[in-house]
């Protein structure tokens, strides 16, 4: 039997940082997590491999995910034939020193739906490819080029945003106007 | 295999991971021949840590695991339970979804002001993009019937008077919010959210207000919707825009 606080112990945080990078609203990333322990409440009795309960949270939370993102229209996950691995351009070291939560996050956020997802699922470092696969019910390939292929856009996202200090600077004008 | 393909399949693999492929054997193979290519792969890897570093950072609402674990203990039911008669099993799925936020009738427990407001206030606090943008209050009541979120409420006069710039639909535990903003003018804005009266507890028709942080709010009661504005200044400021100064 599985314990629900220590379940919650162990991947609640992983959750909503996979839940943040997919929703991008922290309301929405604690209702993702609150949701899919919910679900666990109901179905993961029927979960009879005790090994699979982090595929099974995170397969839950992404589904969740997709089910309102499919209610309102926006988001539609097409699997794409194009397996090709690309070779993604190195950071400066400077920019790598740079490199702060808020700026991966933000990084990650200018990524399509489709690479973000298994490339944060890539990032936490705790789910081998096949699990990723699993997570995103897409085929393993798949999964290798959409990591590559994110991998190479975050970089490029990572750069821009760390070297060009106007976009920055618009940025914080746009949070000022805001508030 | 050439260089270029080589650093492709070494990107997405670490120099411990065990070779359980062919393709990542030659990789590696010709890196252990190649100092240029080892060090280009060794620089990679170096950067994916920094990157997950990074990401392991992003903070966690302090109360997150408080909200989750201060709930019922469902999971302790063992499969057999789950064989008692039917009308135990419904009214375990009634607590549970009373506690996890998803009933949507009359038993579901209502969440402090406090807490709502702190969300609310939390979520502004930071520029966040709008669903909606616009100046047209026709087409955001539109939008936000359209997505399900609260629609057609009362708006305050003072508050009407001013040019709304959008709208976004939020969730908090478990219900839609509607979140109208408008022009105060200064480049500063207000933020009217409005939920389901039952999601909040306790609210009246007389505006409850007070600071959170460098915000002031207004919070109240009015048909079927709880309201909560919010507006960087004093009490003052809020009380105005709802017609209470």
């Amino acid at each position: 039997m599985i314990d629900f606080n220590g379940l919650v112990d162990s991947f609640y945080t992983a959750l909503y940082r996979f839940a943040l990078s997919l929703s991008r609203r922290e309301s929405d990333a604690a209702d993702l997590v609150q949701q899919t322990f919910y679900i666990w409440a109901l179905k993961g009795h029927q979960l009879r491999d005790e090994s699979k309960v982090k595929t099974w949270l995170f397969m839950t939370l992404y589904r969740e995910f997709l089910a309102r993102r499919r209610h309102d229209d926006r988001f539609i996950d097409l699997i794409d034939g194009d397996t090709r691995l690309i070779d993604a351009p190195h950071l400066s070291p400077a920019a790598v020193d740079a490199l702060d939560a808020a700026t991966v996050q933000e990084a990650l956020h200018q990524l399509d739906a489709r690479y973000r997802a298994p490339l944060t699922l890539f990032y936490m470092q705790q789910h081998s490819y096949r699990e990723i696969a699993d997570i995103l019910s897409i085929p393993l390939g798949t999964v290798m080029s959409r990591i590559s292929r994110g991998k190479a856009e975050l970089r490029k996202a990572l750069e821009n945003s760390i070297e060009y200090d106007a976009r920055k600077v618009v940025h914080m004008e746009r949070r000022q106007v805001h508030g | 295999m050439d260089r270029r393909e080589a650093r492709s399949i070494l990107s997405l693999h670490r120099a411990d991971e065990p070779v359980n492929d062919e393709r990542l054997a030659q990789a590696k193979e010709l890196a252990a021949k190649d100092p240029e290519l080892a060090r280009w792969w060794a620089e990679d890897q170096e950067i994916d840590d920094a990157i997950a570093t990074q990401l392991a950072a992003v903070s966690v609402p302090a109360d997150l695991k408080a909200r989750l674990t201060s709930r019922a203990k469902p999971l302790a039911t063992p499969q057999s339970r789950w064989r008692r008669p039917a009308l135990l099993a419904v009214a375990a799925i009634v607590v549970l979804a009373v506690f996890f936020g998803l009933w949507k009738g009359p038993l579901k427990p209502a969440a402090s002001l406090a807490d709502y407001r702190a969300e609310m206030v939390r979520f502004f606090s930071v520029w966040q993009p709008l669903d909606l943008e616009t100046n047209n209050l026709t087409d955001i009541n539109r939008f936000l019937a359209k997505s399900g979120a609260p629609s057609g409420f009362d708006i305050p006069q003072p508050l009407r008077d001013l040019e709304p710039v959008g709208c976004t639909k939020l969730r908090f535990r478990g219900e839609d919010v509607a979140v109208i903003c408008f022009k105060r003018g200064n480049g500063k804005l207000a933020h009217l959210f409005v939920i389901n009266r039952k999601a909040i507890h306790g609210l009246g028709p007389s505006p409850n207000f007070a600071n959170q942080g460098n915000w002031a709010t207004a919070a109240w009661a009015r048909g079927d919707c709880d309201y909560l504005l919010t507006v960087q200044g004093d009490q003052r400021e809020a009380a105005k825009l709802i017609g209470n100064s």
